[in-house]
């Protein structure tokens, strides 16, 4: 894992904690080693590394073990379940940071939508409130602002809420019960990432590199669709970029690489990353009638009203939606500047993969 | 019943934003002409804008005209002298230069040159005195850029064609047709008819011979002319044109701009009854734009209607109701038919999918908008919509809004007769000339090849002059 600069501003107090919801999570992981790896060789950084239970917490220790001078205290909360989350603060000294990554994209039970992405995150920032949290960063979605209605359309930094079906509705669950806080006197910024990738990346995103090499990753007709795309260490540089923000709590911005991509020039530049890494790539050859992705959206629709959820039909009924957004206010106000493109952060996940016996 | 011919070079018929400079340019270039208006001649100032009495006399059927489709989409059109710009808002837009050189090329318009368009807006600009506020803009349109300066979203001022001889932002004189190319026009020569409604044109194998006209007061009449320039809209000239027998690539690819719109109350009485909004919000253009539109009592009462079982108690609080639009760009096409026995035509409209899906978009980010600007309680104008209070209402729009379900309309009408040298789609050629006639013109918005994304009649006035000097100098001396 090479370490990665700190950005601009992103100085933590010797004395304080930063706690990680979701720290096994994709995300997580990827938050965590730099909070872990700061490139002045010293960790002064406090983590509190949460973990939904103790297999997670196990692999966590696994993980933590390769930062041997790193701080990183593990704790348990598992955000789908009742009670409270203030002993999850008990017993830091300091100012205490949280940065909550936890949420549930794709649920065993179809419950824990809610339960985690809308009741987990209100119980915690009710707790972080009382445990007088200095600085609650929350990670939310494009989800709560469903699709744009054209393919030029792009989501400015203050949008209308607009859900895409169950976890659009608890992600922005999620951000009014923020918000709630907010005017009770909690100190919390959102950040949005679109569709992220990267180092850290769990097995489904193995499909989807496995599909891109086979050809058969599925394009809506021209494939002209527009998809904002985060690499995951430009979102922990958002992140981290949300300390240089003094104003008011409250605010929300997108974190995501420097422009939309279509999903041709996705489908293409990730063929060519896999190809220039070695891999056997065969050209696309799963072109869809944009209908089919219509009849998935209906389908992913009903199944949800009867609360079920099947991944694939959910996935390919987004794929000839344009997710995108523009990131100009996040570069005003935060200095956020993304340092990879897609290309690079391709390569760099496969590589990821190949280093950690992933095989595509 | 009598019969009186009249006989002039050129009859132009409409006296609207085409017609009217067109039969200015020709008539002091020693024509004679005659202009045929279908309206009544309504001296400015005598009725108040944006009142129903302005509606009932100065509209084409009392303003209640509807394009049909799912859903139906009303429309206004102009029908008195001076045409649309007696009453519409007056909010001037320049022909976007991108938008020119895309009829250019798509439509294959010899001659139309952008830097040239440019210089007759100028011309326009300056005949219609075209000019910003003077002083503070009507509190409706604050607060419309108050909410887009809130969210950071581009916005501007649109100029007017509006003199404001004391100084007072509230008392701007329209500078429409009757107070500027119609007065040039009869200086020059140029005879108005008013109330005198043209039926169909005399043809013959390839060219026109002259019109069979009826007055308001029943009497018949025919003008013979040398050419006959059709002016009157996006909707009466394809009509017209059908009548006559004229039909290929006329009147089917009508553009409009959809717009839907919403009341949005205050806490204070912002209410202008005689007034419009001059700003405009420009963040998403050109798909979509935000501004405000007329809020007398009747037509914030007309904005509840769609759900008036939960909304009608706000009526009685009008002072403090504005009503705002969404307008976007449509890729939906309608159609004018004229249907022998029937005095008006049928219209009809058709809304894409894409169509729908912007103009809730539209909607939603409106009225995010109105919530960002202070607004109380916004009320948007489509059956089972939610009295939204907060942003967390916003997210129930989407559940509850379709298209269908909504009051569409649009006052921007165009592309009926498109011009260019593509023969399959234009019903005529780069300069207005109906394709098989030597002699038969068109000159007003059903020419503009589709929706310009802005306020059309900008547009449709520099592509006028453009098109009255190129007659003059090639067109007249063929005919």
């Amino acid at each position: 894992m090479p370490a990665i600069s700190w950005p601009k501003g992103g100085v933590v107090s010797e004395q304080g904690h930063v706690v990680v919801t979701g720290a096994n999570g994709w995300l997580g992981r990827a938050l965590v080693a730099r909070l872990a790896a700061p490139t002045d060789g010293r960790s002064d950084v406090r983590v509190v590394a949460v973990a939904r239970d103790h297999l997670e917490g196990r692999a966590l220790t696994e993980f933590a073990s390769t930062f041997p001078s790193a701080n990183i205290d593990i704790r348990f909360a598992d955000f789908g379940q009742p009670g409270e989350f203030d002993q999850l603060f008990s017993g830091l000294v300091g100012p205490i940071e949280v940065v909550h990554t936890a949420g549930v994209i794709h649920p065993r039970h179809f419950s824990e939508f809610e339960r985690v992405n809308a009741d987990g995150t209100r119980k915690l920032a009710a707790a972080a409130r009382r445990t007088g949290v200095v600085r609650f960063v929350h990670v939310s979605s494009n989800s709560p602002f469903g699709v744009n209605a054209i393919t030029t359309d792009r989501f400015r930094q203050i949008e209308p809420y607009h859900p895409y079906l169950e976890y659009g509705r608890t992600k922005m669950l999620g951000e009014l019960a923020i918000l709630d806080e907010v005017e009770r006197g909690l100190y919390a910024l959102i950040v949005r990432p679109p569709w992220f990738y990267g180092p850290f990346q769990p097995a489904r995103q193995t499909t989807f590199f496995s599909m891109v090499k086979s050809g058969r990753f599925p394009v809506f007709g021209a494939g002209d669709q527009h998809r904002s795309m985060v690499f995951v260490e430009n979102l922990v540089d958002g992140i981290l970029a949300t300390r240089n923000w003094t104003g008011p709590a409250g605010h929300g911005w997108w974190v995501a690489d420097r422009e939309p991509y279509t999903v041709a020039e996705i489908v293409h530049t990730v063929g060519r990353a896999l190809a220039d890494e070695g891999h056997d790539v065969q050209p696309p050859r799963l072109n869809l009638p944009d209908f089919v992705g219509n009849v998935a959206e209906k389908a992913d629709r009903f199944l949800q009203k009867s609360r079920r959820y099947v991944q694939q039909v959910h996935v390919l009924g987004e794929m000839n939606k344009t997710i995108a957004c523009d990131i100009s206010a996040t570069t005003r106000d935060l200095g956020y500047e993304p340092r990879v493109d897609l290309y690079e952060g391709m390569r760099r996940s496969i590589r990821w993969c190949a280093a950690n016996g992933i095989e595509l | 019943m009598s019969t009186t011919d009249y006989r002039c070079d050129v009859l132009v018929i409409g006296s609207g934003a085409g017609g009217a400079p067109t039969a200015a340019l020709l008539a002091e270039a020693g024509l004679d002409v005659i202009v045929a208006e279908e309206g009544p001649w309504v001296d400015q100032g005598s009725v108040v804008p944006f009142s129903l009495e302005q509606m009932d006399r100065q509209y084409r059927s009392g303003g209640v005209t509807v394009a049909l489709g799912l859903p139906s989409v009303a429309y206004t059109e102009g029908r008195c002298a001076g045409g649309g710009t007696e009453v519409n808002s007056g909010l001037y837009r320049r022909p976007p230069q991108e938008v020119v050189e895309r009829w250019r090329t798509n439509w294959r318009i010899d001659d139309l040159d952008p830097d040239a368009i440019d210089v007759l807006a100028r011309e326009v600009e300056s005949a219609l005195s075209v000019q910003p506020l003077p002083g503070p803009a009507p509190a409706p349109s604050e607060r419309l850029r108050l909410g887009a300066e809130r969210l950071g979203w581009t916005h501007d001022e649109s100029p007017r064609w509006m003199t404001y001889p004391t100084g007072d932002s509230r008392q701007g004189q329209r500078q429409s047709m009757t107070r500027t190319y119609l007065p040039r026009a009869m200086s020059a020569g140029a005879r108005l008819m008013t109330d005198c409604r043209v039926d169909k044109l005399r043809l013959g194998a390839d060219r026109v011979e002259g019109a069979d006209v009826e007055f308001t007061n029943g009497r018949r009449a025919t003008i013979s002319c040398r050419a006959v320039i059709v002016c009157a809209g996006a909707i009466q000239t394809p009509a017209l044109l059908q009548r006559s027998g004229i039909r290929r690539n006329i009147g089917r690819t009508l553009a409009v701009h959809p717009t839907v719109k919403l009341a949005a109350r205050f806490t204070d009485e912002l209410n202008v009854p005689d007034d419009v909004p001059v700003h405009q919000v420009k963040e998403f253009a050109p798909d979509l734009s935000f501004g405000g539109s007329a809020s007398h009592p009747g037509l914030v009462a007309l904005a509840l209607l769609d759900q008036w079982e939960d909304f009608r108690d706000a009526v009685v609080a009008w002072r403090e109701i504005a009503v705002y639009y969404a307008a976007i760009t449509s890729q939906g096409r309608g159609r004018v038919m004229a249907v022998p026995g029937l005095r008006d035509p049928i219209v009809t409209y058709h809304l894409t999918r894409r169509d729908r899906a912007l103009l809730c978009s539209g909607l939603t980010r409106l009225a995010l908008l109105m919530l960002e600007a202070g607004a109380t309680d916004v009320f948007p104008s489509y059956r089972g919509a939610p009295r939204v209070k907060s942003r967390r209402d916003l997210a129930t729009i989407e559940d509850t809004f379709s298209a269908t379900r909504a009051s569409v309309m649009t006052v921007h009408l165009c592309s009926t007769v498109p011009m260019g040298e593509d023969s399959d789609r234009c019903g005529a050629d780069s300069h207005g000339r109906v394709h098989g006639f030597a002699n038969l013109y068109v000159n007003d918005a059903s020419l503009l090849p589709d929706a310009p994304g802005v306020n059309p009649q900008g547009s449709v006035m520099a592509v006028a002059l453009r098109n009255a000097r190129h007659f003059l100098a090639e067109g007249w001396s063929r005919v």
